[in-house]
Order: C-alpha cells, then sequence, then structure tokens
C-alpha cells in the first residue's frame, strides 16, 4: 500500500513537470469540503465542490478521479448540484448523469468518472457540485483475526489531499468514527481528533494528481452483515397479490473469528466478550405487507418480530445464533403486499413500480438477483432501472400454467441500502387473459362429469343374450314403466289438489262460474290419464319381473280411481250448494261421509306411490 | 396522464364469502346430477338434462375452488 502511495507521488511530481493538458487546467475547484463517513460497516465519502471555470471554454463535464484499489469497492456513486449557499443545505434535484471515461494523458492506476452539467459553465462562473461515493469492503480488518473477547480493529487508508485532475485551492477533511476509541491515526499538521471526530487543517494550493494517505485505525462494532447472493423473487398475481419472496446467504464481513466460542461468556456479558458479533437484523417492509415468514431450511425461525404503521412496516429478525467474524447462515423471508400500491397503468402498459435492494438496514450485498415473475400471458416486456444492471428474460412454471410465466431477471454486483430505489417493469396484459386459469379449472371439473355420464351410458356388457343380462334389461324396462305411471298418477294429484284449492277459493269468493270452469278442466284431464295408462298396465301384466309390483299398481290405480270420483262428487255437491244458497252447516252435513272417505284414501295413495318410488 | 393503481377485479375481502357461495350452489347442483343419474333408468334418461347439469355444476365449482385458492392464500 505504501509502495502504491510512493509510485503515486513520483507520478504526480513527474506529471507536473511533463504537463500540462488544457483541458485539466481550466477549470479550479475552489473549495473542497470532504466528510468521510466510517460510522458503519460501508464507508460513505461525501465531497463538496466548488468549481470555477477559469478558463475561456464553456465547460460541460467535471471529472471525479479515484485510485484503482479505491475504485474497485466503489459501489454507488451520485453527483448533484447544490442551489443553497453554504453547507448544511441539502441538495435539491436529481443526479447528474455519472460514467466511466477513460481520457488521454492520465496515470494508469485512475479511474475517471464523468459528471455530465446540464448546462454548462462559463468563463468565469462557479457552481456547487456535491458528490456521494459509497464504498463497500473498504474497511480492512486488522488484525485480521481475533479472539471471541478481542474488540475489532479497523484499517481505513484514503488520502488527505483530494485526488483530483484539476488544482484545489483549499480543502479540508473530517472523518466521523463510530466511537470515540482511535487505535492510531496518521498526524499530519494540525490533526485535531475530538470526540470520535477527526478533523485534518484544511490544506492549500494543492497540485492536481496529488496524494497523501492517511491510515485511520479505530474500533468499530456495528453489525458487519454482508449477504453473499441475495435472490428476490417478486411475484405479481391479478388477483389481488404481490409476493415477494427474498433467499438471503449472509456472512460477517468483519475480523475473522479464531478460537472456541464460549456460549457462556457471551451470553453472560455480551458486550464484553463479542461485542463485534451481531444478534439482530431489522428490516423495513413497504406498509400494508401481509403473510410474512421467516424461514430456513430447517424450518421456521420463531425469533422475529413484525409491528407495522401507515408508512411502513418493520420486521426485527434474530438468526439462530449470534454473527461472529466469518460466519455464516442462510434464510428465507417472504411477505405479501397488496396489489394497488405497486401495479400501475398507464398508455395501455401495466408496470410495477417496486424497490430495488433489500429492505434490511446497512446491508452490502454481493450479488443480488431480482427476479420479476409477470402473469402468464404478458407480451412486450421491458425494465427499466435507474442505474446499470444485466438482464435477461426466464420462464418459470407456477401454479396453473399451461406454457409458463415469463421471468425477468436483474442482476448487480455490490449493491448498498442507496440503491433502493424504484425500478419499473414494463408489459402488456390482455384482461380478459385472467379468465383462462378459471376456465381450466371448470373444464378439470367438466370432464369429470362427462366420464360419469359415459360411465352410466355406456354398456359394458360382454355377452348381448345371457340370461342375467336380459333379466337385467327387463327389470330395467319395468322400472322405467312403473316410473312412468308414477308420474302420471302424480300429475292426477295435482289436478285433486287444484280441485280441492277452487273449492276454497269458492268459500272465500262465491265465484261459482270459475269454479265450474276447473271442475271442467280437470275432469278433461282425467280422462286422459286413464287413456295413457292402459298401455302401461298392459305392458306391466305381460312382463314376469313385475311380478311383485303388479298387484301394487293397480291397487294404486284403483284408489285413485275410487279417490277421483269421490273428489268429483263431492265437488259437484258443494257447487250445488252454493247455487242453491244453502247455509255452510248443510254443506257440511251432505259432504260429511265423503270427506272423511276421501282424506283416508289420500293417505293410502301416497304410501303407495311412496312404496313404487323406493323400488 | 398521472397513472391508475390496478386492483384485482374482485375487491380482496369478498373473497372467502364468495368461495363458499359458489362452492356450496356448485355442490348441490353435483348432488342433483348425481341423484338424476341414480333414479332414472336407461331409458327415462336425457342427455341434454345430464350435460347441462353437469356444464352448470362444473362452472360453479371451477369458480368456487379459484375463489377458494386465493382466499388460502395461494395467488395463482
Amino acid at each position: 500500500m505504501l509502495r502504491f502511495a510512493l509510485t503515486l507521488l513520483l507520478f504526480t511530481l513527474a506529471f507536473g513537470v511533463l504537463s500540462s493538458s488544457p483541458v485539466f487546467s481550466d477549470l479550479i475547484l475552489a473549495k473542497v469540503d470532504r466528510r468521510i463517513d466510517l460510522t458503519s460497516q460501508i464507508v460513505r465519502i461525501t465531497t463538496s465542490l466548488k468549481v470555477e471555470n477559469a478558463g475561456s471554454n464553456p465547460i460541460s463535464e467535471i471529472l471525479l478521479s479515484f485510485p484503482e484499489n479505491q475504485a474497485k469497492h466503489l459501489a454507488y456513486l451520485t453527483a448533484t448540484l447544490n442551489e443553497g449557499k453554504g453547507k448544511g443545505k441539502a441538495s435539491s434535484g436529481a443526479g447528474l448523469p455519472t460514467e466511466v471515461v477513460i481520457p488521454k494523458d492520465v496515470p494508469d492506476s485512475l479511474t475517471f468518472y464523468s459528471v455530465s452539467l446540464h448546462k454548462g459553465l462559463g468563463k468565469g462562473e462557479s457552481l456547487l457540485l456535491d458528490v456521494l461515493a459509497v464504498f463497500t469492503h473498504a474497511l480492512e480488518p486488522f488484525p485480521e483475526k481475533i479472539s471471541q473477547a478481542d474488540i475489532q480493529l479497523l484499517l481505513f487508508q484514503d488520502t488527505a489531499h483530494f485526488l483530483s485532475p484539476y488544482k484545489v485551492m483549499v480543502q479540508s477533511v473530517a472523518v466521523k468514527l463510530p466511537e470515540a476509541r482511535v487505535e492510531s491515526y496518521t498526524k499530519l499538521e494540525g490533526t485535531k481528533l475530538s470526540g470520535s471526530e477527526l478533523k485534518y487543517s484544511p490544506f492549500h494550493n494543492i497540485p492536481p494528481f496529488s496524494y497523501l494517505p492517511i491510515i485511520i485505525h479505530f474500533e468499530n462494532n456495528q453489525p458487519f452483515a454482508v449477504a453473499e447472493e441475495l435472490v428476490r423473487e417478486i411475484e405479481i398475481s391479478h388477483w389481488g397479490n404481490v409476493q415477494v419472496t427474498e433467499h438471503y446467504n449472509l456472512f460477517h464481513g468483519g475480523a475473522k473469528n479464531k478460537g472456541e466460542f464460549s456460549r457462556l461468556d457471551y451470553q453472560a456479558r455480551p458486550y464484553v466478550r463479542g461485542a463485534s458479533a451481531f444478534r439482530r437484523l431489522v428490516a423495513r417492509l413497504p406498509p400494508r405487507a401481509h403473510s410474512v415468514y421467516y424461514r430456513d431450511e430447517i424450518g421456521n425461525i420463531s425469533t422475529s418480530s413484525l409491528w407495522g404503521d401507515s408508512k411502513k412496516t418493520e420486521l426485527e429478525i434474530e438468526p439462530r445464533y449470534p454473527l461472529f467474524g466469518g460466519w455464516r447462515t442462510a434464510f428465507t423471508i417472504g411477505y405479501g403486499l397488496p396489489l394497488r400500491d405497486f401495479l400501475f397503468e398507464s398508455d395501455g402498459k401495466r408496470f410495477l413500480n417496486f424497490s430495488f435492494g433489500s429492505p434490511i438496514n446497512e446491508l452490502v450485498i454481493d450479488t443480488l438477483i431480482v427476479k420479476v415473475v409477470l402473469p402468464e400471458g404478458s407480451k412486450d416486456i421491458s425494465a427499466s432501472v435507474p442505474f446499470p444492471v444485466k438482464q435477461w428474460q426466464e420462464t418459470k412454471f407456477s401454479h396453473l400454467d399451461l406454457v409458463g410465466r415469463p421471468v425477468v431477471v436483474l442482476e448487480k454486483n455490490n449493491v448498498v441500502p442507496e440503491h433502493n430505489e424504484h425500478f419499473q417493469v414494463y408489459y402488456k396484459f390482455n384482461s380478459l387473459s385472467m379468465l383462462r386459469e378459471p376456465l381450466m379449472l371448470i373444464f378439470g371439473f367438466f370432464f369429470l362429469f362427462v366420464a360419469c355420464i359415459v360411465y352410466m351410458h355406456a354398456d359394458l356388457s360382454i355377452s348381448k343374450s345371457s340370461a342375467s343380462y336380459l333379466a337385467k334389461v327387463q327389470w330395467e324396462e319395468v322400472q322405467a314403466t312403473v316410473q312412468q305411471i308414477h308420474n302420471i298418477i302424480s300429475h292426477c294429484l295435482t289436478a285433486h289438489d287444484k280441485l280441492e284449492a277452487s273449492l276454497r277459493d269458492l268459500s272465500r269468493t262465491g265465484d261459482v262460474q270459475a269454479c265450474k270452469a276447473t271442475r271442467k278442466s280437470v275432469d278433461s284431464l282425467l280422462k286422459g290419464v286413464s287413456k295413457d295408462l292402459k298401455p302401461l298396465v298392459t305392458f306391466l301384466q305381460s312382463s314376469p319381473q313385475a311380478a311383485h309390483i303388479l298387484p301394487k299398481v293397480e291397487e294404486l290405480i284403483a284408489k285413485e280411481r275410487d279417490l277421483q270420483e269421490r273428489l268429483m262428487a263431492k265437488h259437484t255437491t258443494v257447487v250445488d250448494c252454493y247455487e242453491k244458497k244453502l247455509g255452510g252447516r248443510e254443506i257440511e252435513n251432505r259432504i260429511a261421509s265423503n270427506q272423511q272417505k276421501i282424506t283416508s284414501l289420500r293417505q293410502e295413495v301416497d304410501d303407495l306411490m311412496e312404496f313404487i318410488d323406493e323400488i | 396522464m398521472a397513472p391508475k393503481a390496478i386492483t384485482s377485479p374482485v375487491p380482496d375481502s369478498l373473497y372467502p364469502t364468495l368461495s363458499v357461495l359458489t362452492l356450496a350452489i356448485g355442490l348441490v347442483l353435483t348432488a342433483s346430477f348425481f341423484i338424476y343419474e341414480a333414479t332414472t333408468s336407461r331409458k327415462t334418461r336425457s342427455l341434454a338434462q345430464e350435460l347441462t347439469t353437469g356444464a352448470v355444476a362444473s362452472v360453479f365449482l371451477g369458480f368456487g375452488s379459484l375463489f377458494l385458492l386465493i382466499a388460502c392464500g395461494v395467488y395463482v
């Protein structure tokens, strides 16, 4: 590391001598404020630049440079224009586009990023630029292996001078440490350590590409949760749910644990024996998350708690064991979300608006794979992500699928919580395709019914002339005939009921004519019935199978006929009485005996009908 | 044009009630289908009635089982 710094110093001198590409001397950084945040495992460097255009041409891009070994840890870089005056004002507006460039005439071991300005910086003008650079794995544990009782010390190497292709007039560096415990730090002129903040006094007139290495050796007990691989699967169902399943493969990225692990020591005094280990992780899920589960290969993990309000749902999970340096764990978190919060429609296309990174706080992800599973029948699929990712499409077979569901897979390396922005996946879907699923189920059930019908209709007997087959056929015919007789008799009985009803109407309204009309229609009906019954009874008499049924049937027909006659007689009597305007008592006397017989006959007929029905 | 949120065609809270209702109707129709099959003889059976009862029963059973799956959390 030191050798690298020395080579860089030599380069600077050599470069200063050979000099000077006109491009780089156009811009001057009048004031640079660097704030290095080391309070968690993720290193965040916020740089406020005051850029002045000292040349004659308007400038439309500004170059930022990072040494190579730092650039390979760079996870996230944004540059925003700071409209407000003075520090303390948050920069507004979206980030400016940055991209990697390789300019000419520059030292080899630097990586350059170019920030494009919307409107060029004119001659003599100046602007304020806020740059946020986020680095992962930039803190090296030193010593690399510690025992349970040791404290975790980390090494951070950076430059005190702002490494830039432009000349810097004034520059200050402030380092924020997590605790007041610093093992050692590079002491330059005017360095001050107050509490947990380390300030280097301002440097003046720094030439371009100057590098002054500083090393800070400090204690950091923040959780070093690193996910080696995280697979997030987001499944959309148009029936009202977005199901998110996240598979984590976590390890502790700090100093590796050596020696034995004493559970007794850890539980008795966790902050002394095992200060660098972490026990809990907190995840911030979207509001209205339901059906949250937390499990791993063994089964459900019950050490978790969930509480939510209208802005977020907070899930606190505790893995089965505390994680010391180098230890790994793997688990799955899943939850469901209401569809209307995330799926929208505009311009005929539907799109899903979802967050890209992991919901767990302060988690570094080495490889993040996001899979968006769209319903079957989605077409014209495209994804728009605010930062560069690798994407491709797959197919997944899930419930009630014929051809499989299209899956958009997005892969990104080195992901930090700053990447938790929303991305969109656009697709076209015909609403009628939703009916495919119930139609599949309907056809399944219908197939069962058709199979039933086919089975009942099929004649599977092998020999068509055996005695048992013939007997069965005859018996079926007898059954059919008896059923027909049953139907006819029930028609008769309904006609009887109609007669009785007309009598009741007569007593209520006194309308004799309507009564007579009803009797006439019923009469004709019953005449037709006796004609229909004749052939059926003849068939039954001829068939040998019906021997035990025949007497009952004949009895039924006879009783029914008797009932019919008595009812007609009663009806005629009552109508006559009404016409003669006789009193109620008189009517009752005349029909008394008939009525008794009628009721008993009716009861017998009903019993016989039931008996016949059950054969 | 402001994007419009997409919701399911049936409100979420109605799925359990709908599934019970449609399944009940479907099962009643299935029962009537099988009663018809059992009580009629070969001569008096009518294929049209069998097919219609089976079709209507399978429609209700299909939707009922779909809503049952969704109400249980299997969002197909």
